[in-house]
């Protein structure tokens, strides 16, 4: 499946900068966790890639957010949970930050295949944001809330690819965690999400829960900048709100 | 349901300006929470901002108003100059005649970069390789000052003033945005147009806790704006807080009236932040009394005057590095901050690699590029020049 031909490193370079010096500025970690599992497999994960390459391109040449953006991807797909540092997969408890800044960012190139660990991905994506909020704040550099995209076209699933409740576990942790403002997690069914998948969706992130039909990435990407945008502008709840509703509203111009 | 994104037309939206019908392209060029900025397939100089949702007669009447008004204009300028006000030109109409939003003069890259590309390193040397120096910060912090100064002279609020909507292009002329923010009265009907919009960053305590825009908070993001700009883009109010929670922001900092800048024991710094007395004397003392006391007593701050007099002084007496290319300073400093900076930290703000000092500066990367650097700064000079004039015409017409 795997398209283009240059090798790619097996582990990140060792000058792979953990904290861009001579930026200063104010830092906005997100997190993209995306389902990686079999049902992707095809035009979907090849969508998907191709939908990473051309936000990476946008990213950067949007002089803001390049600054200030930092990504992480975690997939969930194969036999486990991955984080990725741009186009490098870490080794589990690799003990290095997977987010590099979205000036420098390099997607990875995914491929689909496996049982959909939703349950662990969002747990881990909320341990890197943790760790890496500290790290930002004892280099003396602050954080905007971050921002988690959780990505899926299915259920929740144990190791053996059975459907688990273990994803209620999380619905306290989220919900107390982002009353103290600690991130933001929007949680979005593409695909043929079935209505438990939905009904998963919205447990877990009530606020910003959709469910689409096919597979914009590129659009839901654009929402994640947008969103980004605005909370660099320290927009209120309301200005996130309108941002995700335009998955389900049209614009003023198009009525 | 469809997918409503996936129902995106192929051809853009459909307007009409001043009744005539006009193509946009199909993607906005920025597309925010509020409105999205699109393209014109027939005409390239202008853009249309969109609003998303029904903009309102309140709206639509005060964009009716700013078409009669020409505000920053009747002053010659510089043939290169852009204007500093991306000020809108037309009404923008659905075919059924609502109102959807308005065109205005397209300042966009690679012509026009966003301030903001000022403040990081790499950005800096991407968008101006070889351009932008000490020198040439302290010269658009003080087209930033002169543009607020006569704003304020003509009644005007900038309002929602920060590193993003403001541009700069290649000579350091500087344009705002996004002008329908902007708090006015109309001098016809004397209606109130409030500033509805603010970035937090350069948001005063008294704007967050929502009292409305005025010069005083102008001031505010005036000072962060050129405190950025002269310190290689150091926030007055970044760094982490000693006593703050792990969740506090710039903003944060800004409500507690907690800057590095005037409270250097309470904040903990980024590795490689610039001493603030890289400053020179008369704007750190403004810069310190606008962090410090001026934080919360709006009628403490240096004005955008106060700016640009202290700025006027420093234009004339930078230094130039002996040593590194692209290394200029201020007259008050003994030796090439840049220099030790670059010592220190391993890393040349100013130039793409850190290397042994190289002699040939400006020439590289070829005569050409030289002459322009050269044929620019002279406008600068000029276009500085006949400003000021202007401007102590305009100070002595108003005293």
């Amino acid at each position: 499946m795997r398209r283009d031909q240059q090798p790619r490193p097996k582990s990140p370079p060792a000058d792979f900068a953990h904290i861009e010096i001579g930026n200063n500025a104010q830092r906005l970690p997100l997190v993209l966790c995306l389902d990686t599992s079999h049902s992707m497999r095809g035009t979907p994960i090849e969508s998907l890639n191709e939908a990473l390459r051309s936000w990476t391109r946008d990213l950067r040449d949007d002089v803001s957010l390049s600054a200030s953006v930092e990504i992480a991807v975690i997939t969930f797909g194969g036999q486990c949970v991955n984080a990725w540092q741009g186009p490098y997969p870490l080794p589990p408890q690799a003990g290095v930050s997977p987010f590099v800044s979205a000036g420098a960012f390099q997607p990875p190139q995914l491929m689909a295949s496996g049982v959909t660990l939703m349950t662990e991905a969002l747990e881990l994506a909320m341990q890197i944001v943790m760790a890496r909020k500290q790290e930002l704040r004892q280099s003396g550099l602050q954080h905007y809330r971050p921002q988690i995209c959780l990505v899926t076209d299915g259920i929740p699933t144990d190791r053996n690819g059975h459907p688990t409740d273990r994803w209620r576990r999380l619905v306290p942790v989220l919900s107390h965690e982002q009353q103290e403002r600690r991130f933001r997690l929007y949680a979005i069914g593409v695909g043929g999400v079935t209505s438990h998948g939905a009904q998963v969706l919205e447990a877990l992130a009530p606020k910003f829960n959709a469910r689409l039909e096919g597979f914009p990435f590129r659009d839901l990407l654009q929402m994640m900048s947008a969103s980004a945008s605005a909370e660099q502008k320290g927009a209120g709840d309301e200005v996130f709100e309108k941002i995700f509703s335009r998955f389900t509203q049209r614009p003023a111009w198009e009525h | 349901m469809t997918g409503p994104l996936g129902s995106t037309p192929v051809t853009g939206p459909a307007v009409l300006l001043d009744g005539e019908p006009v193509k946009l392209a199909d993607r906005p060029l920025k597309a925010g929470g509020q409105a999205a900025v699109f393209p014109v397939i027939s005409n390239e100089g202008i853009v249309v901002k969109l609003y998303r949702e029904p903009p309102g007669a309140d709206q639509e009447r005060r964009l009716q108003r700013m078409l009669t008004m020409a505000p920053l204009g009747g002053r010659p300028t510089h043939s290169s100059q852009p204007p500093e006000l991306a000020w809108p030109t037309q009404l923008a109409r659905s075919p059924s005649g609502q109102f959807l939003g308005y065109a205005m003069p397209k300042f966009g890259e690679p012509e026009h970069v966003q301030l903001v590309a000022l403040f990081g390193r790499s950005m800096r040397l991407r968008h101006f390789p070889q351009r932008a120096d000490w020198r040439f910060l302290l010269g658009i912090s003080w087209n930033l000052a002169f543009m607020a100064a006569r704003m304020h002279q003509e009644h005007l609020v900038i309002g929602d003033f920060s590193s993003n909507n403001v541009v700069v292009d290649r000579d350091g002329f500087v344009t705002f945005l996004d002008c329908d923010s902007i708090a006015f009265t109309d001098p016809g009907t004397s209606e109130y147009f409030p500033c509805l919009m603010q970035t937090a960053d350069y948001s005063a305590p008294e704007r967050q806790k929502g009292s409305p825009a005025s010069p005083a908070t102008d001031d505010f993001a005036l000072a962060v704006l050129i405190y950025q700009l002269l310190t290689g883009g150091n926030h007055p109010f970044g760094g982490v807080r000693r006593d703050s929670d792990s969740e506090a922001t710039v903003a944060d900092n800004i409500a507690a009236s907690c800057s590095y800048v005037v409270l250097p024991q309470q904040v903990i710094v980024p590795r490689g932040v610039i001493d603030p007395v890289v400053l020179p004397p008369s704007l750190l003392e403004l810069a310190r009394e606008a962090f410090g006391p001026g934080v919360l007593n709006p009628a403490a701050r240096p004005t955008a005057r106060d700016w640009l007099r202290a700025l006027n002084a420093e234009r004339s007496r930078v230094q130039v590095c002996p040593d590194r290319p692209g290394h200029t300073y201020g007259s008050h400093l003994q030796s090439c901050p840049w220099c030790t900076h670059t010592a220190a930290t391993g890393q040349d703000l100013f130039n793409e690699m850190t290397t042994a000092p190289s002699p040939a500066y400006p020439l590289a990367p070829a005569p050409a590029g030289g002459l322009q650097t050269r044929t620019a700064l002279i406008a600068i000079s000029i276009t500085v020049t006949i400003l000021v004039v202007l401007l102590l015409i305009a100070l002595i017409a108003n005293s």
